[in-house]
């Protein structure tokens, strides 16, 4: 805790561990909140010297926490236009009781037993290091900040959840998703950071067997926005995950995914991509578990620092002894366009089972001069040449991300400012 | 399917130099402090910055945390219970051969060291290291004409003192990590290397540690300094007695590479891994580190590990010089409760340095063999590159491998590579070989020596033919 008085003395106080620790965070906490309460109470912060936090920047970490606490939410507008009927889009803090029930599907609330049942078993094995996250996010979410769906049947129209932050506040979200046998879904998130705010986003994802689903994540901000984006997903036999991510403009931004198969059996499709320009600092850690059988991963992070900023990246997979015929693969691509900006990856292979395929690799580099060189020769200009080149380096993550084509400009906006 | 059972018969090949050899010693007492300190300084006659240099080390030791981040695993070691300085007791001072008492000959014989010097075909300058003590160095002679110094690091400090006092502690500070402060601080001996300016070193060097008590710690401490333009290759090897208490040997070494100088640095370590239950062996932490100081100098270290009951190794390259080149080749091989975590840190500090990586691990056995790796790219290292290899073949479904790579660049202007996959023997490749007449060992053991090719080509000959009976040996019976 020494090292904790010397940082607080360089930086503002940390309001809401303060609060943590002196028990004055809430007046009236709900039965899940007092759980998480209590496992963080003693010792409020993660420890910063371990592999999750090393790397972290302290005073941005520490600013994260320096808001007060804002449970209500003002009436929001989605960023951009839905001109198609045939989406569902909801945003969690402002919704009403959702029931829709219709021929091929049915997507239902979770009633408060259910949710609180489900949390509370995930709880259980939360570590007070590990999961940090999503205990600050469980203790700091408020009963109507957390959503929690039950998804059954097939045909689904693609889902859009929106999570956001207000100024001068922190924020926090919780959305727990089960998805019941043999179903599809489309789902787009979207974490909005406004101007010097902080947003703890925890997802929660259950896929029951033979159900699939397509995630994609999209996280950008504002000015001095933080984000805290973690996310769960347990996948019963013969399910598929795949998630497509993206987060970009953030001050300060951890995105934490950690994945259990867990009877093995399951397919899991990972592209994920960071864009860190000016002083900001991105990273994504990934922890993927097999607990069964003849699981697969096919796994690509791309990262792109820019001026000052920090990239990181950090992928685990564990193939415990019952993970037989696992078939495991990582990778991690950077480019590095400034000299004083920093990329960190370490991607890591933790194997016991001996019948299995696995493999990592990572590499850090600037455009392709080559490449660059040809274009040129045809005619592009320099500027033309590298954007059409990182335009390609977007791409294999941007198509995987389950968005039509043409409905928003995301695309064409990242691609405009760099 | 692969029968189980034949691959276990395949590791179980006993440790065939875990004799004893009974000689008379001269030990001090258990126990680390001031005054064991001041008693080994004095013992070697060393001269006063010496010893300030291992009393401020042990200050600092005293003051440092053993790391733990490898998650080894191990009881914790009494540091109190160990005896910092055993040697054979010599009556007089020898000044040739001959007069190294036979039994001690004999050791090194049956350990296929080769001290006498009729052995001259094999071109090798040996320093065998016992205990904690430098027998003899030979071909000293021949060395000499060329310039090269080769002897123990006790010599040096008594003949070289301006070398020692210049370069020892340069590469490898006191407080540099834990185990390299506590060698700083009660270090005996080890070999001391000084190649000249453009000399290349007419025979490979090479020196021979062995432990021979159980209760006392190897901690010896190797310097080689290469000056412009010169080159030498240099070997190590390894040994110990089977005793079932464990043994700890933290050693430190050291090299530094001038303008255009190469050093070759290749290891075969074969400590005693202790027995299946896990119970005895050597804890093998050791600090290697080389530093290309000159424009275009190389560093290259070759390593096959295949003993110690825990190995916490990793050779490192500072690249400062401009196009210098840092390269690490490794094979460990690890079976029952043996836990290797080995690696190379290659810091990219001087413009358009280059690093390249290969890393060989095969467990068997309930072991765990991790990969633990740093490249790191500086902000000056403009045109740097680095590429890594980690390759892990796993036998028997009880055994771990770890990959675990940290990444760091802060130039735009430099190229990381690295990739690491994981396998096992394939039963397709197994049936071919068979079916083609070849034995079930045979085609296990030529796999494995396939899979290790990139590094054996690195060793020098006679260390690579060693090598590979070295690993068919060690894997015997455990291949199912």
């Amino acid at each position: 805790m020494n090292g904790l008085i010397t940082l607080k003395k360089k930086t503002k106080p940390m309001q809401i561990i303060e609060k943590i620790k002196t028990n004055k965070l809430l007046s009236n906490p709900t039965e899940i909140q007092k759980i998480c309460l209590e496992k963080l109470q003693s010792n409020p912060l993660p420890n910063l010297k371990s592999e999750l936090w090393r790397l972290s920047n302290k005073s941005k970490f520490l600013k994260f926490l320096d808001f007060s606490l804002n449970g209500s939410s003002t009436n929001f507008e989605f960023p951009y236009q839905n001109n198609s009927q045939n989406i569902i889009r909801l945003i969690i803090g402002e919704n009403s009781q959702i029931n829709i029930n219709s021929e091929n599907y049915s997507i239902n609330e979770l009633n408060n037993e259910e949710l609180i049942t489900y949390i509370k078993q995930n709880v259980s094995s939360f570590d007070q290091n590990e999961n940090w996250s999503e205990l600050l996010n469980l203790c700091l979410s408020f009963e109507q900040n957390i959503l929690g769906l039950r998804i059954k049947g097939k045909k689904i129209p693609p889902l859009e959840i929106l999570s956001h932050a207000t100024h001068n506040s922190i924020n926090a979200k919780t959305l727990i998703l089960i998805i019941e046998k043999n179903c599809n879904l489309d789902l787009l998130q979207i974490n909005l950071g406004t101007e010097n705010s902080s947003l703890s986003q925890s997802t929660y994802f259950c896929l029951e067997a033979n159900s699939s689903v397509n995630h994609g994540m999209v996280a950008y901000g504002e000015n001095k926005s933080n984000l805290l984006n973690s996310l769960n997903v347990i996948q019963k036999q013969n399910s598929e995950y795949n998630l497509g991510s993206l987060h970009f403009k953030f001050n300060y931004a951890r995105f934490e995914i950690r994945i259990k198969q867990s009877l093995g059996n399951a397919k899991t499709n990972i592209k994920g991509m960071q864009i860190t320009k000016n002083d900001e600092q991105i990273a994504t850690y990934t922890k993927i578990e097999f607990n069964g059988p003849n699981g697969f991963l096919d796994q690509i992070n791309k990262s792109l620092a820019d001026d000052r900023s920090h990239a990181i990246f950090e992928g685990s997979i564990i193939v415990p002894k019952i993970a037989q015929k696992t078939d495991a693969s990582q990778l991690s691509r950077n480019l590095l366009l400034s000299n004083h900006a920093q990329i960190d990856t370490k991607p890591q292979l933790e194997i016991i089972a001996d019948d299995v395929k696995c493999k990592h690799g990572a590499t850090i580099s600037q455009l392709n001069e080559e490449e660059l060189f040809y274009m040129r020769s045809r005619g592009l200009t320099l500027a033309e040449a590298s954007k059409l080149q990182l335009g390609s380096f977007f791409k294999e993550i941007i198509s995987f991300i389950p968005v039509p084509k043409g409905r928003w400009d995301l695309l064409n906006k990242l691609l405009k400012q760099d | 399917m692969v029968n189980e059972n034949l691959v276990k018969d395949v590791v179980k090949e006993p440790y065939k130099y875990g004799f004893v050899t009974d000689i008379e010693t001269e030990k001090i007492s258990k126990g680390l402090n001031e005054d064991i300190i001041r008693l080994i300084s004095s013992k070697k006659e060393e001269p006063e910055y010496l010893l300030n240099f291992r009393l401020n080390a042990f200050k600092k030791w005293q003051q440092m945390k053993e790391p733990n981040w490898a998650e080894l695993g191990y009881d914790e070691i009494n540091y109190q219970d160990i005896i910092y300085y055993s040697a054979p007791k010599q009556k007089e001072k020898i000044s040739s051969l001959d007069q190294v008492d036979p039994k001690l000959l004999e050791t090194f014989d049956k350990l296929g060291i080769p001290l006498t010097e009729q052995k001259k075909l094999t071109n090798v300058a040996v320093d065998a290291v016992f205990d904690s003590v430098s027998i003899a160095t030979t071909f000293r002679e021949e060395l000499a004409e060329h310039g090269v110094i080769f002897c123990s690091i006790s010599e040096a400090v008594k003949n070289h003192s301006d070398l020692i006092e210049k370069y020892l502690g340069s590469v490898v500070p006191a407080t540099d990590n834990y185990f390299a402060a506590l060698n700083s601080a009660v270090f005996s001996d080890g070999s001391f290397v000084y190649i000249p300016k453009g000399v290349t070193c007419p025979m490979d060097l090479s020196s021979y540690f062995r432990i021979n008590s159980g209760d006392s710690g190897q901690f010896e401490r190797t310097l080689i300094i290469a000056e412009e333009s010169s080159s030498v290759s240099y070997l190590e090897g390894c040994t110990a007695p089977m005793f079932d208490t464990n043994t700890l040997h933290a050693a430190v070494v050291e090299l530094i590479a001038l303008d255009d100088a190469s050093i070759k640095y290749s290891t075969v370590q074969n400590w005693y891994a202790g027995n299946e239950e896990g119970i005895g062996g050597i804890f093998n932490f050791v600090t290697k580190r080389g530093k290309c100081l000159g424009n275009r100098s190389k560093i290259s270290w070759s390593q096959v590990e295949t003993g110690s009951a825990i190995t916490w190794k990793y050779p490192s390259c500072l690249l400062l010089g401009e196009e210098s080149i840092g390269e690490f080749y490794s094979v460990a091989l690890t079976n029952n409760l043996q836990q290797a975590d080995t690696g190379t840190k290659m810091i990219h500090i001087g413009p358009k340095t280059k690093s390249t990586i290969v890393s060989k691990g095969i467990s068997a056995g309930k072991s765990k063999n991790s990969y633990r790796g740093l490249v790191k790219m500086g902000t000056k290292a403009i045109g740097a590159k680095n590429y890594s290899q980690c390759d892990s073949m796993l036998i028997g479904d009880q055994a771990s491998a770890n990959t675990f790579p940290y990444i760091t660049s802060q130039q735009q202007n430099s190229e990381i590579e690295h990739e690491a996959s994981t396998c096992r023997i394939s039963e397709d490749q197994l049936f071919y070989l068979q079916s083609r007449g070849i034995e079930f060992e045979e085609a296990v053991s030529m796999m494995v020596s396939g899979f290790c090719r990139d590094v054996f080509n690195q060793l020098p000959m006679e260390f690579a033919a060693e090598a590979d009976k070295l690993l068919a040996l060690k894997l015997e019976g455990s291949v199912g």
